[in-house]
């Protein structure tokens, strides 16, 4: 009875994933929705995406350059926040981010929405509730967390570059060779390869959660903390499996 | 015709429907009077297929709808509208394009025709001066007429489903919603808009319908007209309607 429900809900929500992505190429698009979204989703999480990477690449610097001070390797520093930074840190804390911020907003919309009664009122005029609610958010957030990855990224690397330079008294224009000796065409393509996949699942996550909410603020704060959660650990084992498999593709050992 | 047969529903083993049996004219004017939880609303769903029954069927227009997916619903549903509890309006938008929804979606009219359309629905429900605020501006009387007008702009429904529509309203706003109702459900039986109702509020049942089901224990026990349901002498059923026994005696006929 209880592996049912849960086959059945890993089914539905398998639905959702692929439906969300087939209304984009059917008619009608709801571009006025997705501009909406994308507006939330991006424009409106600049600044703790900003604030976030900045301090995490202050924060790195300073312990990496404290540590290779010790083995007289200081002027690593650039090199090991950058690859740091470019492929791990970077689009895994602010994918965290934006599922704290954009996930868990999703799914109390939608949750609302359900509540309410809105959502069986768009059924009743007939529209389809994956396209008209689920594709312009998983969409929103597919594009746009790549973009904030790049925004977040650039101000963790100049983070790492302050520190060095002000706290660390390294050379600056070392720092920047040493970045952009690792800004390989495989580290960037790991590092934006991964935002696309994170901020789909985020989306598709939350906005399940919020449409399989049910009984009162209760259940609202359930399904919040849900989305939160499972986007969360979804973001990890993808980052670890993605990883994974983008050295064997790419051809890197261990 | 809409036929419901046998329906049973549960939630998580919590048998909520057990063998609901019912026929309908689209003109007809149906109240479904029971005690809150008894699954009034659920009925309203699983008549516009919202939720699936677990037993039973549910035959529109000779057409068994139980079984049907979202996309063949939709002309199913295009023979209803429905006005939630507590009217349902989208929250992120103002109560002219709640009332402009349907008519976006569907495309091809110009701004003016919207406008205009807007403004005789507003008219027609008496809440022309509200055209700009957010739902939560609204009062609980005032959300119902926009609901009601959102969903007359929708399509011509052949039938309007009404979740408590007067439930939580002063007895003056209840009655000016009753009068509504009435105003939109005007004409000859065999042509006009029907409605279901579904409330615990008899009074406002009588006012709108006249024919009466009662909901117990997820059967209907009781299904006739006004003076039968005065006449009823099933105790539980009679102390369930007293409020309207009480002015019964001087505004209906009893019949005896
Ligand atoms: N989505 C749901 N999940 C679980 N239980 C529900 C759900 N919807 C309604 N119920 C339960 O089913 C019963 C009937 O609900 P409802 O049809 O809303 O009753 P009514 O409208 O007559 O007050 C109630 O006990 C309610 O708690
Ligand atoms: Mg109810």
């Amino acid at each position: 009875m209880r592996v049912q429900k849960v086959l059945a809900e890993l089914q539905d929500f398998y639905v959702l994933a692929v439906r969300s992505l087939v209304g984009i190429f059917r008619k009608p698009l709801y571009v006025r929705e997705t501009v909406e979204q994308m507006d939330y989703a991006g424009a409106g999480s600049f600044v703790i995406v900003f604030l976030v990477s900045l301090f995490i690449g202050m924060a790195l610097s300073l312990s990496i350059s404290t540590e290779l001070a010790t083995m007289g390797l200081k002027m690593y520093t650039g090199k090991i926040v950058g690859i740091a930074i470019i492929r791990e840190v970077g689009p895994v804390a602010i994918a965290l981010s934006f599922a704290g911020r954009v996930g868990s907003g999703m799914a109390s919309e939608i949750g609302s929405m359900v509540l309410g009664h809105q959502v069986d009122m768009l059924r009743v005029f007939g529209m389809d509730v994956v396209k008209k609610l689920v594709t312009p958010r998983v969409v929103s957030a597919t594009l746009m967390l790549p973009l904030l990855t790049v925004i977040g990224d650039a101000a963790a690397l100049f983070g790492g570059y302050y520190i060095s330079v002000f706290v660390s008294h390294q050379s600056g224009s070392f720092y920047w060779s040493q970045l952009a000796a690792v800004m390989s065409f495989k580290n960037l393509f790991i590092g934006l390869a991964k935002p696309f996949l994170f901020g789909y699942l985020i989306a598709v996550i939350s906005c399940y959660m919020g449409l399989a909410t049910r009984g009162g603020a209760r259940g609202l704060r359930e399904a919040t903390t849900a989305a939160v959660v499972l986007s969360t650990i979804m973001i990890l084992v993808a980052n670890f499996i993605l990883i994974r498999l983008l050295f064997l593709v790419l051809g890197m050992d261990a | 015709m809409i036929e419901l047969e046998n329906i049973s529903l549960a939630y998580n083993n919590h048998r909520v429907l057990d063998g609901v049996s019912f026929t309908a004219q689209f003109w007809e004017r149906l109240a479904i009077l029971g005690g809150s939880g008894e699954g009034k609303t659920t009925i309203l769903k699983i008549i516009l297929g919202l939720i699936r029954p677990d037993a039973g069927r549910v035959v529109v227009d000779g057409q068994d709808i139980t079984g049907l997916s979202e996309s063949q619903l939709r002309s199913v549903r295009r023979k209803f509208t429905i006005v939630f509890q507590e009217g349902a309006l989208f929250d992120s938008m103002n109560v002219k394009e709640n009332v402009a929804f349907c008519l976006r979606e569907q495309g091809g009219y110009s701004d003016e025709e919207i406008d205009r359309q807007v403004e005789t629905l507003l008219k027609r429900v008496g809440i022309e001066r509200a055209i700009d605020l957010m739902p939560e501006e609204l009062s609980g009387g005032m959300q119902r007429r926009a609901a009601i007008a959102r969903s007359l702009a929708a399509c011509e429904p052949r039938m309007m489903l009404y979740d408590e529509p007067t439930t939580g309203l002063d007895p003056l706003t209840a009655e000016n919603i009753c009068g509504l109702i009435n105003d939109l459900s005007s004409g000859d039986p065999g042509e006009r808009k029907g409605n279901i109702i579904v409330t615990h509020d008899v009074v406002t049942a009588s006012k709108v319908a006249d024919r009466f089901l009662y909901l117990k224990e997820g059967r209907v026990i009781f299904d006739d007209d006004l003076p039968a349901l005065l006449n009823t002498d099933d105790p539980e059923l009679r102390k369930f309607i007293n409020s309207l026994l009480l002015i019964g005696k001087e505004a209906y006929p009893t019949g005896g």
